[in-house]
């Protein structure tokens, strides 16, 4: 794989366009939305103040990265945390905070790595092949993931969506 | 189910991740190499020792500088160049006549001028 360096000015792109999503995925896993802030604030500080050589698809090391971060941060506080409902990494348009600490739930019981897909495909703006390339992984295995992902998260989300009328 | 699909991306999409505080701006990194230091010392040592140098001249010389300004030497001096005797000579064994040519031009220069309306000479004459 080719490996190339990242400027500032590129790492500073990367956070603007995949930083929101990246902390809805750091949050799935250490349940705490001042935590992933950190833990994706932390990552892009380190790419800023070294020229670290990334791969030919960035975002595929930063979401590898934020993951490692994110778990090394979760092994110092207790696994089952509850959710913290006054911090909730989703905001929802018409201001629901409930629905949106539902959603961060039922992301993190989803597995890694149909969550990984979820993320990157709605709140990273990335087309599945996108994500394939990102992941490693061969296209329909991705397609799979993300149908399995919806399936699950609309079970979930059912509720909510009836109240808003969705 | 493609279109339920789409549905349900585009309600997920409403929710919004919260966008994380903003990465703090770059700071300036001077990378100093040691080669590009040990000039510019050299370079500061350089400036400094020759300043040094021209103060001290100049308060031996009494402060005053001594300026070669050719504009308030007078145009009769800088016309009158020494005659050369060595170039006399050589005239008188090689060429009498270009030494009478030579010795007439010079004394036109070094001589004051008794042609002239107003020349020392005619009014001395005069008187």
């Amino acid at each position: 794989m080719l490996e190339r360096k990242l400027s500032a000015e590129g790492v500073r792109r990367l956070y603007d366009q995949h930083g929101p999503a990246l902390v809805a995925y750091a949050c799935s896993f250490v349940t705490d939305a001042a935590a992933a802030e950190d833990v994706v604030h932390q990552i892009f500080l380190r790419l800023l103040s070294a020229e670290i050589a990334m791969p030919d698809v960035p975002v595929a090391y930063v979401y590898r990265a934020v993951r490692n971060a994110a778990l090394n941060a979760r092994r110092g506080r207790q696994r089952n945390a509850p959710l913290d409902s006054n911090a909730t990494v989703f905001e929802r348009l018409d201001g629901n905070r409930e629905s949106g600490l539902a959603l961060q739930e039922a992301l993190t019981e989803l597995p890694e790595e149909q969550r990984e897909v979820v993320v990157m495909r709605v709140w990273s703006g990335m087309t599945l092949e996108e994500v394939a390339a990102a992941s490693g992984a061969p296209l329909n295995t991705v397609a799979s993931r993300y149908r399995y992902a919806l399936e699950k998260l609309r079970g979930k989300l059912q509720p909510y969506r009836k109240e808003s009328g969705d | 189910m493609e279109n339920h699909d789409d549905q349900f991306e585009k309600y997920l999409g409403e929710f919004q991740p919260r966008r994380p505080r903003a990465l703090p701006e770059p700071a300036i990194h001077w990378q100093v190499s040691p080669r590009r230091l040990a000039a510019a010392t050299a370079i500061t040592i350089a400036l400094g020792a020759s300043l040094w140098f021209a103060r001290k001249k100049s308060e031996l010389s009494g402060g005053v500088i001594v300026r070669k300004d050719t504009a308030l030497i007078p145009e009769s001096k800088l016309v009158a160049q020494p005659l050369s005797l060595l170039l006399l000579t050589q005239l008188a064994l090689e060429a009498p006549e270009q030494l009478d040519a030579e010795l007439t031009k010079a004394s036109r220069r070094v001589l004051p001028d008794f042609r002239g309306k107003e020349s020392t000479l005619r009014v001395l004459a005069k008187e």
